[in-house]
C-alpha cells in the first residue's frame, strides 16, 4: 500500500488525487460504498469532498455553479445552469493535458440515446477545461444496487443491462473503448439508460497517472490485461459482466479486504456463478474470461445471448435498425437493435485489439525479420507450453548450450556473415523504400500484417503474463508498469521471499556450474577446481545481484533506462568481486581452443595481463552483461513460464557478444550468464496459472 | 414605554440583522442534491406559470394550483383543489398524510411523503415520477422549526458521507445552522452555531452547502 502513495508523490500529483488513493482505504472490499465519486455516491472514507468553486460563482461565462456534484476521473463535477435556464454538468479539468481532451473531442458529437451527451468544451478565463455535459437529475446505478443488496428483480436487471450495453456497443461501433465502466458511470434519466464518461475515461490509463491512483475505485470491474496496459474493447465486455453480475445478485464478482486482493483475484480467481440461473451463468463466465480471446467478441453477441426484458424502453418514433445506414445511431434503444445490428457484428470481426494497433505501427514490417521473429515466436511459444518437467527442461537446456559452444566455430562465423549480409540488405531496403513501413502498409491495405491475426488464436495460458515475456511485445513499451497484484505484498512478505530466493538461487547456480564444468570437461581438458570455484562463486554473486534490485523493484512503476543503469552499476561490482575472487583463487581463465579468441587485438595495459583478465576486464565485461540484459524481468512473478528457453539464450548470447567484445576468455562468461539466468528464473517465485485456479477452488 | 422599545428592537434587528427567514430558498448540497426547502405551514403545489401562484411549481401535467399541503400541529394534511390521489385512492376534500404516502397528482406527478424524523416537524416531499420543480431540485423540504442533514437514515438531507450532523433551525425568525464540527459561514468561522441567510456559504470540515433565492 506504500507503494501507491509513492507513485502519487512521485507523479506529482495534486491534492485530489492522493485522496483518491487513500492508502488506508478500507473500503474497496465493499461494492456499496467503493464506488466512484458521483452524484450521491462518494465512498464513506474518503476525506471530504471539497469543491472549488461554491454554488453561485460563474467560472464559466455563461453558467451559474449551483453545487458540486462529485468528482469523476479528471476533475469535479459541478452542476450549472446556463443564463437561459438550461441545466448542465460542468466538468472541471484542471490538468489541461491535450492527450485527455482529445478523447473528448472525438466523443463530442456521439449521438445515441444510452450515451450522456457532451455539448462543449469551453475554456475560461484562467485557462482551466470545462465539459459542458448533459446533467442526469436520475438515480445513478451505483445506488440503485446499492438500496438492493440481493440484486435487482431480473427484469429490471435486464433494463439496465440492454440499455447499457445498446450505449457501449455504440461506442465499439464508434471505434472508442470506453475503459471505465461501472455502475457509478451508469445513470438513469427519465427511464433511459444512460452511460457517462466515456470520453475521458479513455485516456485515464494512458497517463502518466494510470491503473494504481486511479482506478482505485474501479478495480471491480477491471480486466485482468488491463494490469499489462492492454485496453482492447474487450476489457469493456469483462466490465460489463462484472455489472451484469453485480446487476443480478448484488455483489461483484471479486471482493477482498484489499485493491491488492481484489486485483489478484481478477488475475487469478474464477467467478463464482453457481448461485445464478442459465443463460445468465454461462454469458457471465464467458464474458469474465481471464483471456479476452475466450471473450465475447462483440458487445452485440453478448446481449443476445440474453433474454430481452419484457417491456424493452422504448422510444417513439424509433426506426428500424440500420435503415440510415448507421447502425449506431438508431439501434440500441432497445437493446436488441444493436445486438443483431449488422454493423455493430461487422466492426467487431474488423476491428483488431486496440493494442495491435499500436504494435502493427511500432513494428517494422521487414518479410524476413518478421518470418524469423515468428518462427521464433512460435518456438518459445511451443517450448513454454511443452509437457515438461522443470529438470528435464533445465537438462535440455544445458545439453543445447553445451552442443551450441563445442560448434560454435561453425556456426559464429556464418552467423556474423549472415549477420552483415543481412545488415547490407537492411540498409539498401532504407535507401531503396523510404519509411519503408509506411509503404507497407499502404500497399496492403486490407491485408493486415501476417502476425496480428495469428495471434488472438495462439495458446497463451494466460495473457496477463504476456507482458513480461522477454523480447516480446514488451519491448516497444519504454515504461515499466507493474502488476496491480504485485504491488501490495508487505515489506517482511517480500524479504522472506528474496531470503528464500537468494538461498534457492545459490544452489541452483552451483549445481548449473557442476553439470556445466562436468558436461564440458568431456571434451576438453578437465577444468581446475579453482576454475570451477569461481565459475560457481561468480554466478552465485551474479543471481543475487539479479534478484535483490528485482525484488526491490517487483510491481513498482519505473523506466527501463535507470533500472539498466542500476544494472550496470551492479554489474560492475560483481565484476571486480569476480576479480577479487579470480585473484585470490588464482585461477587460470583460459581460452578453450575451439571458442575464437582473437588474441591480436590490442586492450588497454590494465585489462589483461599474461591473458589473464584483471579488474578492469572484469568489470567492463559485467557491466556491459548487465546493461544489455533486462535481468529483473527473468525475477518477475509473472513472466510466461518459470524457465524461458528463449530468456536463457538470449542471456547466453549477450555474454557471448560482450565476451567478443572485450576478448575475456571463453567460455567463462557465456557459463556464467547461462547459469545465473537458469538459477535466477528457478530461484524466483513464479506460480503457474492452473495452479492458481486451483488454489482458488480449494 | 414597553412597546417603543420592542419595536425599536425589532427596528434594530431588522437594520443590523438582515431580513427575516425567508419563506423559499433553494438548498445547495454539494454531492448531495438542491432541494426546494419552504418555511411555510402551508405549501400549493401546481404548474410553473405566472408568478407566485404556487410556492412548489412542478413542471407537469398540473393545475395553476393543484393541491396545497398544510401543517397542522403535529401532522400534515394534503387538500385537493384538482385531482388528487392519495395511496391509489381519491382525495375528496382533504386527507391526512403519514410517512410514505404515495401521493398522485393528476395522471402522472407521482410524489412520496416523508418524515424521516419522529421528532421533527420537518416533511419531504421526494419525487417518484420524473417530474420535477422548476428550476429544478430533487426533493421539497416543508421545514418546520428545524431541518437535520446528515449521515443518518432520520436525516431530512441525507448526506452519507458527512462526519456530522447540521441543523438549519429557525429562531426568532431568523435561520441557524448549528454543527458540533467545525464551522464556517461565508468564509468565518462560528463555533458550534451561526446564523445564516439567502446567499449565504456554509463550510462544514470540507462539505459545503448554499442557500439561494428562488426568483419567481
Amino acid at each position: 500500500m506504500e507503494k501507491q502513495v509513492e507513485f502519487v508523490e512521485l507523479d506529482g500529483q495534486d491534492e485530489m488525487d492522493v485522496t483518491a488513493a487513500d492508502p488506508d482505504d478500507p473500503t474497496p472490499g465493499d461494492p456499496a460504498t467503493d464506488r466512484p465519486a458521483t452524484d450521491r455516491s462518494a465512498p464513506k472514507a474518503r476525506p471530504a469532498a471539497k469543491f472549488v468553486y461554491p454554488g453561485g460563482s460563474q467560472p464559466l461565462d455563461g453558467y451559474t455553479i449551483k453545487r458540486g456534484v462529485g468528482h469523476g476521473g479528471f476533475g469535479e463535477i459541478y452542476f450549472a445552469v446556463s443564463d437561459a435556464g438550461k441545466e448542465v454538468a460542468l466538468k472541471l479539468i484542471r490538468r489541461n493535458l491535450d492527450i485527455e481532451l482529445r478523447g473528448v473531442r472525438h466523443c463530442l458529437n456521439l449521438k445515441h440515446p444510452n450515451l450522456l451527451s457532451l455539448f462543449d468544451i469551453r475554456e475560461d478565463a484562467r485557462g482551466d477545461t470545462w465539459v459542458v455535459m448533459e446533467f442526469v437529475a436520475g438515480a445513478c446505478l451505483a445506488d440503485v444496487v446499492a438500496t438492493h443488496p440481493d440484486g435487482l428483480p431480473t427484469e429490471e436487471a435486464l433494463t439496465w443491462f440492454h440499455g447499457l450495453s445498446a450505449g457501449v456497443a455504440y461506442l465499439h461501433d464508434r471505434g472508442i473503448v470506453h475503459r471505465d465502466l461501472k455502475p457509478g458511470n451508469i445513470f438513469s434519466d427519465e427511464g433511459i439508460v444512460k452511460v457517462g464518461d466515456y470520453g475521458l475515461s479513455k485516456f485515464v490509463s494512458c497517463s502518466r497517472r494510470s491503473g494504481q491512483t486511479e482506478s482505485v475505485g474501479t478495480v471491480h470491474y477491471m480486466a485482468p490485461e488491463v494490469a499489462n496496459g492492454r485496453y482492447g474493447k474487450e476489457i469493456d465486455i469483462y466490465a460489463l459482466g462484472v455489472v451484469l453480475y453485480e446487476l443480478l445478485t448484488g455483489r461483484v464478482p471479486f471482493e477482498g479486504e484489499s485493491v491488492g486482493e481484489v486485483l489478484m483475484k481478477h488475475l487469478t480467481a474464477r467467478p463464482d456463478v453457481s448461485a445464478l440461473a442459465e443463460p445468465y451463468r454461462s454469458v457471465i463466465a464467458r464474458a469474465l474470461e481471464k483471456d479476452p480471446a475466450k471473450r465475447f467478441a462483440s458487445v452485440g453477441e453478448m446481449t443476445a445471448a440474453l433474454p430481452q426484458p419484457e417491456h424493452p424502453q422504448q422510444i417513439a418514433g424509433q426506426l428500424p435498425s440500420g435503415s440510415f445506414g448507421s447502425a449506431g445511431a438508431a439501434a440500441g434503444v432497445a437493446g436488441a437493435a444493436a445486438g443483431q445490428s449488422p454493423f455493430a457484428e461487422e466492426a467487431a470481426a474488423a476491428s483488431p485489439f486496440a493494442e495491435e494497433v499500436v504494435w502493427a505501427e511500432t513494428v517494422d514490417e521487414e518479410p524476413i525479420y518478421m518470418a524469423l521473429r515468428d518462427t521464433v515466436r512460435r518456438g518459445r511459444d511451443a517450448w513454454d507450453h511443452a509437457n515438461f518437467a522443470t529438470p528435464v527442461k533445465v537438462v535440455i537446456l544445458v545439453m543445447a548450450m553445451i552442443l551450441l559452444a563445442v560448434t560454435a566455430q561453425i556456426w559464429l562465423p556464418l552467423g556474423v556473415l549472415a549477420l552483415l549480409f543481412y545488415g547490407g540488405y537492411r540498409i539498401v531496403r532504407m535507401i531503396v523504400m523510404p519509411g519503408g513501413s509506411s509503404t507497407v502498409r499502404v500497399t496492403r491495405p486490407t491485408g493486415p500484417p501476417p502476425i496480428p491475426p495469428a495471434r488472438p488464436a495462439r495458446p497463451r495460458v494466460d495473457p496477463a503474463l504476456a507482458k513480461t515475456q522477454p523480447g516480446g511485445r514488451g519491448r516497444y513499451r519504454h515504461r515499466e508498469t507493474p502488476a496491480p497484484a504485485m504491488v501490495l505484498k508487505t515489506p517482511q512478505e517480500r524479504l522472506t521471499e528474496l531470503l528464500g530466493s537468494l538461498l534457492l538461487s545459490a544452489v541452483v547456480a552451483t549445481a548449473m556450474c557442476v553439470v556445466m564444468v562436468l558436461l564440458n570437461s568431456y571434451q576438453s581438458a578437465t577444468p581446475s577446481a579453482q576454475q570451477c570455484a569461481w565459475l560457481g562463486l561468480v554466478s552465485v554473486a551474479g543471481a543475487w545481484a539479479v534478484l535483490i534490485p528485482s525484488k526491490l523493484w517487483e510491481g513498482v512503476q519505473g523506466e527501463t533506462t535507470p533500472r539498466r543503469f542500476v544494472m550496470m552499476v551492479v554489474g560492475l561490482g560483481l565484476g571486480a568481486l569476480a576479480f577479487g575472487v579470480a585473484t585470490m583463487l588464482m585461477v587460470d581463465l583460459l581460452h578453450y581452443p575451439e571458442f575464437p579468441h582473437d588474441g591480436g587485438r590490442h586492450f588497454p595495459s590494465g585489462f589483461y595481463a599474461v591473458g589473464q583478465p584483471l579488474a578492469m576486464a572484469q568489470m567492463a565485461c559485467f557491466g556491459t552483461l548487465f546493461l544489455l540484459m533486462r535481468w529483473w524481468r527473468q525475477a518477475d512473478p509473472l513472466r510466461s513460464s518459470r524457465l524461458s528457453l528463449w530468456s536463457v539464450v538470449v542471456s547466453a548470447a549477450a555474454a557471448a557478444l560482450v565476451a567478443a567484445i572485450w576478448g575475456f576468455p571463453q567460455p567463462w562468461l557465456i557459463m556464467a550468464a547461462g547459469a545465473i539466468s537458469v538459477s535466477v528464473q528457478l530461484a524466483s517465485p513464479w506460480v503457474h496459472p492452473h495452479r492458481r485456479y486451483r488454489r482458488q477452488q480449494a | 414605554m414597553y412597546v417603543p422599545a420592542t419595536r425599536l428592537q425589532g427596528l434594530i434587528a431588522m437594520d443590523f440583522r438582515g431580513t427575516h427567514a425567508p419563506d423559499r430558498f433553494m438548498l445547495w448540497v454539494d454531492a448531495v442534491g438542491g432541494y426546494w426547502v419552504c418555511t411555510g405551514d402551508e405549501i400549493t403545489l401546481g404548474q410553473p406559470v405566472g408568478s407566485g401562484v404556487s410556492d412548489v411549481p412542478i413542471l407537469g401535467d398540473l393545475s395553476r394550483r393543484h393541491a396545497r399541503i398544510r401543517r397542522d400541529g403535529e401532522g400534515y394534511l394534503i387538500e385537493a383543489i384538482r385531482e388528487v390521489w392519495l395511496d391509489g385512492r381519491p382525495v375528496a376534500g382533504v386527507a391526512a398524510l403519514v410517512d410514505g404516502s404515495k401521493i398522485t397528482l393528476g395522471s402522472a406527478v407521482k410524489l412520496v411523503f416523508r418524515r424521516p424524523h419522529a421528532l421533527s416537524g420537518t416533511a419531504r416531499l421526494d419525487f417518484v415520477s420524473h417530474h420535477r420543480t422548476q428550476p429544478s431540485a430533487d426533493a421539497v423540504l416543508m421545514m418546520a422549526d428545524a431541518c437535520i442533514l446528515g449521515p443518518g437514515p432520520h436525516s431530512h438531507v441525507v448526506c452519507r458521507d458527512w462526519p456530522h450532523e447540521v441543523i438549519l433551525h429557525r429562531q426568532d425568525e431568523q435561520l441557524y445552522c448549528r454543527s458540533t464540527g467545525a464551522l464556517q459561514i461565508d468564509g468565518r468561522p462560528c463555533r458550534g452555531r451561526g446564523r445564516v441567510s439567502v446567499g449565504s456559504q456554509v463550510q462544514i470540515e470540507g462539505f459545503s452547502l448554499c442557500l439561494e433565492e428562488i426568483r419567481p
